[in-house]
C-alpha cells in the first residue's frame, strides 16, 4: 500500500519526467521492432511503418500509461481546477457576485457555528462537566418557579442523599477592599471547601481551602483568582500569608488559584448577582449552622457519582423534598429540581441560537438558490462550448465533474471569504456586548469550526451545482452546434420551459418569508419591550454605587450623616436638579427583600410567610427618579430614627392588600416581634428586573430609619452625564477616601443594557432576513430578465403583429408575479408552523402576529414587483425590427 | 491470417511477471518473448505491454531501471521484485484452479 502511495506520488510530482520516460521506452521498442523487421529484408522506411502499426497509437499508449500510474483522478482535477479558473477570470463580475453571496452565507452560518460550538457542544471548561448540577428550590403552586436554598436544606442535602459524590454550598458577596491607597469593591463567593476541587480548581500558590474551615471557628481566609492577583497585587509571588482588610476585617490570603479557572454568573447564578468572582472565602458562621432553614440565599452545587443518571438523582433529592415539605411546612407544590449545569448555563439561550441556527441556514439555502440560478443562466451561455468538449470526447459523468469541480471551487473561496466575514462578527458581536449571552469570552475560530466551514462549503458546492452541471451535462449536440453560440433558441416567453428555474425563485421566495416574518415579530416584540414605561423618568439620570461600610461606618448614625452630607454636596454641583440614594436600585443586579407582615392579614396555612421586595430610600429618592406618587406623602427629613417608622408601598402592594384605595395609615411590619411601621405613601410600580419581567411587591423604608450601608445614589442633571459622574466621584472620594464608587451607568444605559438580549437577536435576525430577501429580488430579478433575453424573438413576434406595450407587460408581469405569489403561499404556510418555535422570543406579540404578517407579505409583493420592473422595461423597449433581424 | 485468441482480462499481468521470472528484460524483449512463447495462439497487443508494466510497477511487482543493453543501447530493464516472485505463485495457483475447475465442468456436460 505504501509503495503503492509513494510511486503514484512520484508520478504526480515528477510527471514530466516520467512522460520522458515513456517516450524513450517507445522509441526504444520501435526502434527494435524496426531492425527485426530489417533483419527480415524490409526497407528502413517500411520497417519503422511496420513496427509503428505493431505497437499502435504512441499516444493512446502514452495515455494509457499515464492511466495505469493512478494519478490520473488528480491530474484531472488540477486540469478541471487550471480550467476553472480561467473560466472565473473570463467572467469577473458572476464569479465576484457568486463569492461574495457563498461568503456571506457561509460566514454567517460559520460564525453562528462558532457561537453554538462555544455554547453548546464544548463541554463546560470542569472536570466531568456531565456529572455537576445545580439545586434549586421550586414551588410552583405559591407562584415560585425558582428560589436559592438554605444551609439547613445543604445539611439536609447532605446526609440523606445516596447520589452525590460531593457537594458545595455558596454564597454569593461583595466586599470592600480597605488599607489600600483606594478602596474598592470586591465580588466573591463564600463556599465550602468543597467547590474549588469540585470545579477543578487548583492552586497556583498556597492552597485552597481545607475541609476544616467548613468547621465553625477558624481564622478568617481568602484565596485569590488568578486575575485578580495579577490587576491588585501586580502578582506579588510572596503573597501567601499576608493579611488584607476585608469589610474592615484581617484575612489571611491562603492561596492563589491557576490562570486557567473560570467562573461566572452563568454557571452559579448567586442571589447577589455576582458576576464574576475574584475572592473565594470560606462559609461564614451562618451556613455552617445545620439548623438555619431561615435565609434561602445560597447556591447548592453537586457532583453525581459515577453511573448516577440525572434522573436517578431527582428521584433521591424528591424523597428529602418530601420530608421537607412534611417537616418543614413547605406548600404542597415545594420541589427540590437537580438541574445539570450546563442545562443552567445554556438552557435559556438555546432556543434562541437554534432560531438562529435555523435562520442562517435557511439564508445559506437561499444563497445557495441564487448562485445555482446564476450557474444555469451561465450555463445556457456555455452549452456550445460543453457541446464541444462532449464532441470531442467527454463523457457525461466527466463534464459533471469538471462543473462540480468549478462549483466547487467557486464554494471554497466562498468559504474562505465566509471564515475572514465570520471573524470579523464575532469582533462586532464583542463590541454589541450582548448582556447575559453566556461563554462570549471563550467565543472563537477553532479546529471544530473550520472544519463544519469546509464540510458545508463542499456541500453548498454540490448543492447549488448539480441541478446546473445536470442540466448542462445533458447536450443535444447537434442542436446546441447549430446554435450558433447563443444557446438554445427560446420556445417561447414562457417559464413554463423553465420549470427549474421557476422552481428555485419559487423556494428562494417560500425560505425568505418565514425568515422576514421571523425577523418582524422580535423588531415588534422589541419595540413593544421598548414602549414598556419603567415606572421611572431614565433620561438625564446618573447613577452609581457608593458602598459606606465597613469599620468606620459600625455606627448607622454615621452611614446616615454620609449620605446626607453626600447629597448635600451632590445637590450643589452645577446642572444637579434632584439627587437621591436607594438601596436597591431598578434593573441593576443589586437585591433587598424579606418577611412581610400586614396588620389583620393572617396568610393562608402552608405557605411561607408573605415576600415583598424592601428597599432603603432618602427623601428625594422618588422625585429624582421621578417615580410619581400616587397616595399620602413621600418620606421627609423629619423622618428620622427618633420619629414614628413610617414606610412607603408601591401600588402593586397596595392593590393586593387594599384594592379601595385605603392603604394610608394601615400597618406593616417585617416580623412577628418588630415594631409595627404605618404607611404613609404609595408610589408607581417600578420595573426592577427588566422590562419583560413581572415585578414583585415593594416596600420603602426613609433610609433614616433604616441605614443601609451601600445606596445607589442617583443624580438628574442638565448638564453631560459623564462630566456630572466625575463630579460625583469627586465628591465621594473628598469626603471619604475609604468609600469606593461602581457600577456607575446612566439610567437610559440601564434600560438599554436590559434589552440587550433582545436587540442581539433582533439586530442578528433582521440582517438576515434582510439579506434572503436582497437575494430573493436579485433571483426574481436575473429570472426574469433572463426570460426576456430568451424570449426576446417571441417578443419582438408579438408586437410586429400588433401586440401593446401594455400587453407585453402584462404579460412579463404575469410570469414575475406568478411565481412571488406561488413562493409567498409556501413560505406563509412555512412560516405558521416555524413562528410557534419562537414564541419564548417574543414579547407583547403571537407568533401569528396578523400585522408582521400583512406587512411582510405587502413588502415581499412590492419587491417581487420592483424586481420585475427592469426586465419589464427592457421587453417594451424591444425593436421587431432589429430583434429578428438578429435572429 | 489465422485467428488468434484474444488474451483474457488480467493475464497479460501473468504473463509479463512470468517472462521476467526467467531473466531482467526490457519492454521489446518482453514483448517478443511473449509472442514466442505463444506464437501462434495468443495475440499480445504491444501497446498494452507498457501501461500494464506501469502497473505492475506500481504495485511494487516489478522494478525498472534504465541500463545499458546488448548492443550498447540504453533501455529501460524490469526485474522481478521478491513481492513479484509470490505473486506470480499465487497467481499461477489462481489460474491453475480456475482452469482445472472449468474443465471440470465442461467434462461433466
Amino acid at each position: 500500500m505504501l509503495h503503492d502511495l509513494f510511486y503514484r506520488l512520484r508520478a504526480l510530482f515528477y510527471r514530466r519526467a516520467m512522460d520522458a520516460e515513456v517516450d524513450d521506452e517507445l522509441r526504444d521498442h520501435l526502434e527494435r521492432e524496426a531492425e527485426k523487421y530489417q533483419r527480415a529484408g524490409l526497407a528502413p522506411n517500411e520497417a519503422m511503418r511496420r513496427a509503428r502499426l505493431a505497437l499502435g497509437g504512441s499516444e493512446q499508449v502514452k495515455q494509457q500509461c499515464r492511466e495505469s500510474r493512478g494519478t490520473k483522478f488528480i491530474e484531472d482535477l488540477l486540469q478541471d481546477l487550471r480550467y476553472a479558473m480561467r473560466s472565473f477570470a473570463k467572467t469577473p463580475g458572476l464569479t465576484v457576485l457568486i463569492v461574495l453571496s457563498l461568503a456571506i452565507g457561509i460566514g454567517a452560518n460559520t460564525a453562528i457555528f462558532s457561537v453554538t460550538n462555544t455554547l453548546l457542544l464544548k463541554p463546560l471548561p470542569y472536570p466531568h462537566p456531565s456529572r455537576l448540577a445545580i439545586l434549586w428550590l421550586r414551588s410552583p403552586g405559591i407562584g415560585i418557579p425558582q428560589d436559592w436554598p438554605s444551609p439547613g436544606q445543604y445539611h439536609d442535602i447532605v446526609t440523606q442523599n445516596h447520589v452525590f459524590e460531593d457537594t458545595g454550598l455558596v454564597l454569593g458577596n461583595s466586599f470592600i477592599l480597605t488599607e489600600r491607597s483606594r478602596a474598592i469593591k470586591v465580588d466573591g463567593l463564600e463556599a465550602t471547601s468543597s467547590l474549588l476541587p469540585m470545579l477543578g480548581a487548583k492552586a497556583m500558590l498556597g492552597r485552597t481551602f481545607l475541609p476544616e474551615e467548613d468547621e465553625p471557628g477558624k481564622p478568617q481566609t481568602v484565596v485569590l483568582t488568578h486575575g485578580f492577583w495579577q490587576r491588585e497585587f501586580a502578582s506579588d509571588p510572596n503573597i501567601v500569608g499576608r493579611s488584607i482588610t476585608l469589610d474592615g476585617h484581617p484575612h489571611t490570603i491562603a492561596g492563589v488559584l491557576s490562570p486557567d479557572f473560570r467562573l461566572n454568573h452563568e454557571v452559579i447564578p448567586t442571589i447577589a448577582g455576582i458576576d464574576k468572582p475574584e475572592i473565594f472565602m470560606p462559609p461564614d458562621e451562618k451556613a455552617k449552622n445545620v439548623t438555619n432553614y431561615g435565609p434561602e440565599i445560597y447556591n447548592i452545587l453537586a457532583r453525581l457519582k459515577e453511573g448516577i443518571t440525572m434522573q436517578q438523582a431527582q428521584a433521591d433529592i424528591d424523597v428529602i423534598a418530601a420530608r421537607l415539605r412534611r417537616e418543614r411546612h413547605r406548600d404542597r407544590s415545594f420541589t427540590i429540581s437537580v438541574v445539570p449545569l450546563t442545562e443552567q448555563v445554556v438552557g435559556n439561550v438555546r432556543t434562541a441560537m437554534l432560531v438562529l441556527l435555523g435562520a442562517v441556514a435557511l439564508v445559506l439555502l437561499i444563497a445557495c438558490t441564487n448562485v445555482a440560478n446564476l450557474l444555469l443562466s451561465r450555463a445556457v451561455v456555455r452549452q456550445r462550448e460543453i457541446a464541444i468538449r462532449a464532441a470531442l470526447g467527454a463523457g457525461r459523468a466527466r463534464v459533471m465533474r469538471q462543473l462540480l469541480t468549478e462549483s466547487i471551487g467557486l464554494s471554497l473561496m466562498g468559504g474562505l471569504a465566509g471564515v475572514a466575514i465570520s471573524a470579523l462578527s464575532i469582533l462586532i458581536a464583542r463590541r454589541m456586548h450582548p448582556g447575559n449571552i453566556p461563554r462570549l469570552e471563550e467565543l472563537g475560530t477553532d479546529f471544530r469550526v473550520l472544519v463544519f466551514t469546509f464540510a458545508i462549503s463542499i456541500f453548498t458546492g454540490v448543492i447549488f451545482g448539480l441541478a446546473p452541471a445536470l442540466r448542462a451535462s445533458r447536450v443535444d449536440l447537434t442542436t446546441s452546434l447549430k446554435a450558433g453560440g447563443k444557446g438554445l433558441a427560446s420556445g417561447g416567453f414562457s417559464i413554463r420551459h423553465d420549470k427549474l428555474r421557476g422552481a428555485l425563485v419559487i423556494a428562494e421566495l417560500a425560505i425568505s418569508l418565514p425568515l422576514l416574518v421571523a425577523a418582524g415579530l422580535l423588531v415588534r416584540s422589541f419595540i413593544r419591550l421598548a414602549s414598556v414605561p419603567p415606572g421611572f423618568n431614565p433620561q438625564h439620570v446618573v447613577s452609581m454605587n457608593v458602598a459606606a461600610y465597613g469599620q468606620e461606618f459600625k455606627d448607622p448614625a454615621t452611614r446616615v450623616q454620609f449620605y446626607q452630607q453626600l447629597t448635600e454636596r451632590i445637590g450643589h454641583l452645577p446642572g444637579v436638579t434632584a439627587t437621591g440614594a436607594v438601596s436597591a436600585l431598578p434593573l441593576t443586579s443589586a437585591i433587598g427583600w424579606g418577611g412581610m407582615h400586614i396588620e389583620g392579614y393572617v396568610p393562608p396555612p402552608n405557605e411561607p410567610e408573605l415576600q415583598v421586595d424592601q428597599r432603603s430610600a432618602t427623601p428625594p429618592y422618588f422625585n429624582a427618579m421621578e417615580i410619581p406618587l400616587i397616595r399620602g406623602r413621600t418620606f421627609a427629613e423629619t423622618d428620622t430614627d427618633k420619629m414614628p417608622p413610617v414606610a412607603i408601598i408601591d401600588q402593586k402592594m397596595a392593590d393586593r392588600f387594599w384594592p379601595h384605595g385605603n392603604a394610608i395609615g394601615k400597618r406593616i411590619r417585617r416580623s412577628d416581634d418588630s415594631p409595627w411601621i404605618t404607611i404613609v405613601g404609595v408610589v408607581g410600580v417600578v420595573k426592577e428586573y427588566g422590562l419583560d419581567t413581572e415585578t414583585r411587591m415593594v416596600v420603602y423604608y426613609p433610609h433614616a430609619q433604616s441605614p443601609s450601608g451601600t445606596m445607589y445614589v442617583v443624580a438628574r442633571s442638565t448638564t453631560d452625564p459623564t462630566a456630572t459622574i466625575n463630579a460625583i466621584t469627586r465628591q465621594v472620594n473628598a469626603l471619604n477616601p475609604n468609600v469606593p464608587v461602581y457600577d456607575i451607568a446612566t439610567m437610559d444605559q440601564r434600560v438599554q443594557d436590559s434589552m440587550a438580549r433582545q436587540r442581539f437577536a433582533m439586530t442578528m435576525l433582521g440582517g438576515f432576513a434582510g439579506f434572503a430577501m436582497i437575494l430573493a429580488a436579485i433571483g426574481i430579478y436575473g429570472v426574469m430578465s433572463f426570460l426576456v433575453t430568451q424570449g426576446t424573438a417571441d417578443i419582438a413576434i408579438r408586437m410586429a403583429l400588433g401586440a401593446r406595450r401594455a400587453s407585453i407587460l402584462s404579460l412579463v408581469f404575469q410570469q414575475g408575479m406568478g411565481l412571488a405569489l406561488l413562493g409567498i403561499i409556501a413560505g406563509l404556510i412555512g412560516a405558521f408552523g416555524l413562528t410557534r418555535l419562537m414564541s419564548s422570543m417574543l414579547f407583547g406579540v403571537r407568533p401569528t402576529d396578523p400585522i408582521t404578517f400583512f406587512s411582510v407579505l405587502a413588502l415581499l409583493l412590492i419587491v417581487a414587483l420592483s424586481a420585475c420592473l427592469l426586465p419589464a422595461g427592457r421587453a417594451i423597449r424591444i425593436n421587431p425590427m432589429v430583434a429578428l433581424r438578429t435572429e | 491470417m489465422e485467428e488468434r485468441l484474444e488474451l483474457p482480462q488480467g493475464t497479460l499481468d501473468l504473463l509479463i511477471l512470468k517472462a521476467l521470472a526467467l531473466e531482467p528484460m526490457h519492454g521489446w524483449a518482453i514483448s517478443e518473448r511473449l509472442q514466442q512463447i505463444s506464437r501462434e495462439a495468443l495475440q499480445v497487443q504491444q501497446g498494452s505491454l507498457y501501461p500494464a508494466l506501469h502497473r505492475l510497477e506500481r504495485r511494487g511487482w516489478i522494478k525498472a531501471n534504465w541500463a545499458i543493453s546488448e548492443n550498447n543501447r540504453r533501455a529501460k530493464y524490469y526485474k522481478l521484485t521478491p513481492r513479484g516472485q509470490k505473486q506470480l505463485e499465487v497467481e499461477t495457483a489462481a489460474w491453475r484452479r480456475l482452469t482445472s475447475a472449468i474443465d471440470h465442468v465442461l467434462d461433466m456436460a
